[in-house]
């Protein structure tokens, strides 16, 4: 019973180290770049609503919106500034690198929001639900809910609209499709913000379960989002799910048997014997293939 | 080489070709677009492994070799777009290769051509393409190589500058060396190789007759 | 000389280690993220030395070489097939799981009534090494000056040299590289190597300053923060990193105003940096201008 409890508290956690997770994916797998920033964006997020709560006064559901729209508004500003002007194949490293200097930034500014070490975030106050000897806390249940419909609503938008097709497509092949007249031209900015959008999800997911949000969320939720999605291989959207959820419940499995200092370890060495092993790890072996063929292209 | 066969997602691309060089022996390839020419190329200086069929240099199998002990064994190349260090003067990078009194004689004699002395200050991106080819070329001379693979080598010259080029090699190769070179322009294989080969899609290389 | 500057000028030159660890790391191509790991290392290993071993400083700051490149040498033979991306990431999850180590390493042994030696999140105090030998903040300051002076010195031998210029082009242009002879890996592992070499000695040097070291101050944060200041002083010159360190450190702290939002402003510096002048300050091409320039001067 034990053994199920820790699972299904993986469970939860998981989806939305998943929102996270396809967070970085979907800068991944579409424009082949890592936004090292994305989590300061999170950050952002959640500072700029603690910050504004006085003044606005909406509430958890406040709490959630404008962390919502921080985290997309900061995502597509280090797009702008990051990616947008290095957008050659050969510039990936040039990107990574200005998106970490401005995770720096966005740091610091989301400390200068959070002066104390740690500040309440509110969430909802919901029963907790039992199944014979199971227990589920009623918020992480909605959370859970609310990361599902996420998920599904980005399957609706990539699988089932036009906008959608033309972002596969330039995922796909990139050049081709520019070839073939597939011009997007904001795809990267359109990216960004749904990343981030998804992304202020699971920090509300977080952050309000937690009941606090402190200054080392970003570098946390960085960690746990590209964790999620190198287990899942890199630039996989399914796979940032899948990545995700086995974060979470290994992880939960880790903290329940080695203790919580042992958690975070045997995480990153989980990643990293990936990395070493299978660079493509489950789903996104044909990425990987794809960039180590690139660079040898004569 | 001999039985060289390479497929990329399910497309052969080389089936059987087989080629042996002599000592000083200087044959042409060409053939369409797309037939496989820069495939036998890069194949033939190590940076793709065949899937079958092997590659021998004099006592040495070299099939699976990295690319960098082709260039070790003494097959060098040049490469269709000129590459170069773009950070570093010409001269930095063509003496870099060696240290020896020797090499650096070797070096002075192959950059005995006015255009090539004028421009060893400059970087790459100041120099004219024609300049930059017969550096390339002298780069691969001075390591005193087997055999001297040329791509593509008169993409972006005129016809001026390609005649300029071809007198260039004629005189710095010298008698050891044999050259492979990969064109498409006839005129000029002719005038700096024995023989033409032509390749097709799927057949085995075979000797122009003209 | 006034012990805030020179406690000042020491953590520049402390930091300018890392710095240029990680620029050894960027010549050959590759960003790492977890050089502030082998500082780490080196740290604890030259605090154990000159505390539990009562070595003699040489030794201690040997041992914190030795090891910072061990360990380096070991992170890079496992990543020997990964690069670009995916080699930055596995720096990262190698550098905490190095930290995560060090969290749960405790060997004390009381000494003259003391524990000492590492104590896991508690760190590793008492690093009597200046007290004992009666260093105040200038002195050591001019240690750690005169030490970063002769590695700057080595370093520009060695910029000078073919190695470099090979290394660069393996950095650069793989192909290019191999075509001319070259075995990329070799080049990696070596002056991956020798980062790690630089930044245990730099970690070394930290731990006798700082008296009091804990994993916690090894974190990713420190690294990335080496790694920009090595990426806006430029790649064209060993001096590059330092150049980052002061304009940081040096510049920017010195400002009342901004202290507080120093990252700010440096972080949003580098962005635009890149997006203008990727190359950084001293760029290659500005040293190799300057270099014609010199010689046609002596002509």
């Amino acid at each position: 019973m034990d053994t199920l409890q820790t699972s299904l508290d993986g469970l939860m956690i998981g989806s939305t180290y998943a929102l996270i997770g396809i967070g970085f994916a979907l800068v991944f797998g579409i424009m082949r770049r890592i936004n090292l920033a994305f989590g300061a964006c999170l950050l952002f997020g959640a500072a700029l609503a603690i910050y504004l709560e006085p003044w606005l006064g909406w509430g958890v559901w406040g709490l959630f919106l404008v962390t919502m729209v921080g985290a997309a508004l900061a995502s597509a500003y280090v797009e702008r500034l990051c990616f947008a002007p290095h957008t050659k194949r050969t510039q990936s490293m040039t990107a990574m690198i200005a998106s970490f200097a401005i995770w720096m930034q966005l740091d610091e500014i989301s400390s200068q929001m959070l002066p104390q070490r740690t500040h309440a975030y509110h969430g909802l106050e919901m029963p907790t639900f039992w199944l014979g000897e199971i227990s589920v806390r009623g918020d992480q249940l909605l959370h859970f809910c609310m990361a599902l419909v996420s998920i599904m609503l980005l399957y609706v938008l990539l699988y089932k609209t036009h906008l959608g097709l033309l972002i596969r497509a330039t995922a796909d092949n990139p050049e081709t499709a520019y070839l073939l007249g597939v011009r997007v031209p904001w795809l990267g900015f359109i990216i960004f913000l749904v990343a981030g959008i998804l992304g202020g999800v699971g920090a509300f997911m977080i952050l309000s379960a937690d009941g606090y949000v402190t200054p080392m969320f970003g570098m946390w939720s960085t960690f746990k989002g590209l964790l999620a999605m190198i287990l899942g291989g890199l630039g996989s959207l399914p796979g940032a799910v899948i990545g995700g959820l086995i974060l979470g419940v290994v992880e939960t499995h880790a903290g329940a048997t080695l203790g919580a200092e042992y958690r975070d370890m045997v995480t990153f060495g989980l990643v990293f014997l990936v990395l070493i092993i299978r660079p493509g790890g489950l789903m996104g072996v044909k990425i990987y293939r794809t960039e180590s063929l690139a660079q040898e292209r004569i | 080489m001999h039985g060289i066969c390479k497929s990329f997602g399910g497309i052969e691309v080389l089936s059987d070709i087989s080629l042996t060089l002599q000592p000083g022996e200087r044959i042409g390839i060409t053939g369409a677009n797309g037939v496989g020419k820069s495939t036998l190329i890069n194949i033939a200086t190590g940076f793709l492994t065949p899937d079958h069929g092997w590659i021998q240099l004099n006592d040495l199998m070299l099939t699976n070799c990295p690319a960098w002990e082709f260039a070790r064994e003494g097959i060098r190349r040049t490469f269709q777009s000129s590459r170069f260090l773009q950070t570093a003067t010409l001269e930095e990078q063509l003496f870099q290769a060696g240290h020896t009194p020797e090499y650096r004689n070797r070096l002075a004699d192959l950059l005995h051509d006015s255009s090539l002395q004028s421009s060893l200050h400059l970087f790459p991106d100041e120099i004219s393409l024609p300049v930059l080819r017969k550096a390339e070329v002298v780069r691969g001379l001075a390591a005193q190589p087997e055999i001297l693979f040329l791509d593509e080598p008169s993409a972006g010259l005129t016809a001026d500058e390609l005649h300029q080029f071809g007198t260039f090699l004629n005189q710095k190769l010298g008698g050891q060396t044999a050259l492979v070179v990969v064109e498409h322009r006839l005129d000029f294989m002719v005038m700096i190789t024995d023989t033409v080969m032509e390749m097709k899609l799927n057949q085995e290389l075979q000797v122009r007759a003209d | 000389m006034d012990p805030y500057l020179a406690s000042v000028l020491t953590n520049m030159t402390l930091i300018a280690f890392l710095a240029i660890s990680a620029y050894l790391v960027l010549v050959v191509g590759e960003v790492s993220f977890g050089q502030q790991a082998f500082f780490g290392i080196g740290a604890y290993l030259t605090a154990s030395v000159t505390v539990l071993a009562d070595g003699h400083v040489i030794w201690a700051l040997l041992t914190a070489v030795v090891g910072g490149a061990a360990g380096t040498l070991v992170l890079g033979l496992l990543t020997i097939r990964l690069s670009g991306l995916y080699f930055a990431i596995s720096t990262l999850c190698f550098a905490e799981l190095l930290r995560f180590s060090l969290l749960h390493i405790r060997f004390t042994q009381i000494i003259d009534g003391r524990k000492l030696g590492p104590d896991g999140p508690e760190g590793f105090s008492n690093i009597r090494w200046i007290f004992d030998n009666h260093y105040d903040v200038t002195d050591f300051l001019l240690l750690s000056a005169t030490c970063l002076t002769v590695l700057l010195l080595l370093l520009f031998g060695l910029a000078r040299s073919r190695l470099m210029l090979r290394a660069r082009m393996v950095g650069n242009d793989p192909i290019l590289a191999q075509s001319q002879g070259l075995n990329p890996t070799r080049y990696r592992l070596g002056f991956i190597a020798l980062s790690g070499a630089v930044a245990g000695f730099g970690g070394g040097l930290f731990a006798l300053f700082n008296t009091h070291i804990e994993p916690a101050m090894f974190g990713v944060m420190l690294g990335v923060h080496a790694l920009t200041y090595s990426i806006i002083g430029g790649l064209g010159s060993p001096i590059g990193p330092l150049i980052g360190v002061v304009l940081d450190i040096g510049l920017l702290e010195s400002i009342r105003q901004l202290a507080a939002y120093r990252m700010i402003v440096f972080g949003g510096l580098v962005a635009l940096f890149l997006v203008f002048r990727p190359e950084g300050i001293i760029s290659h091409r500005l040293v190799a201008r300057l270099k014609r320039q010199w010689g046609s001067r002596h002509v």
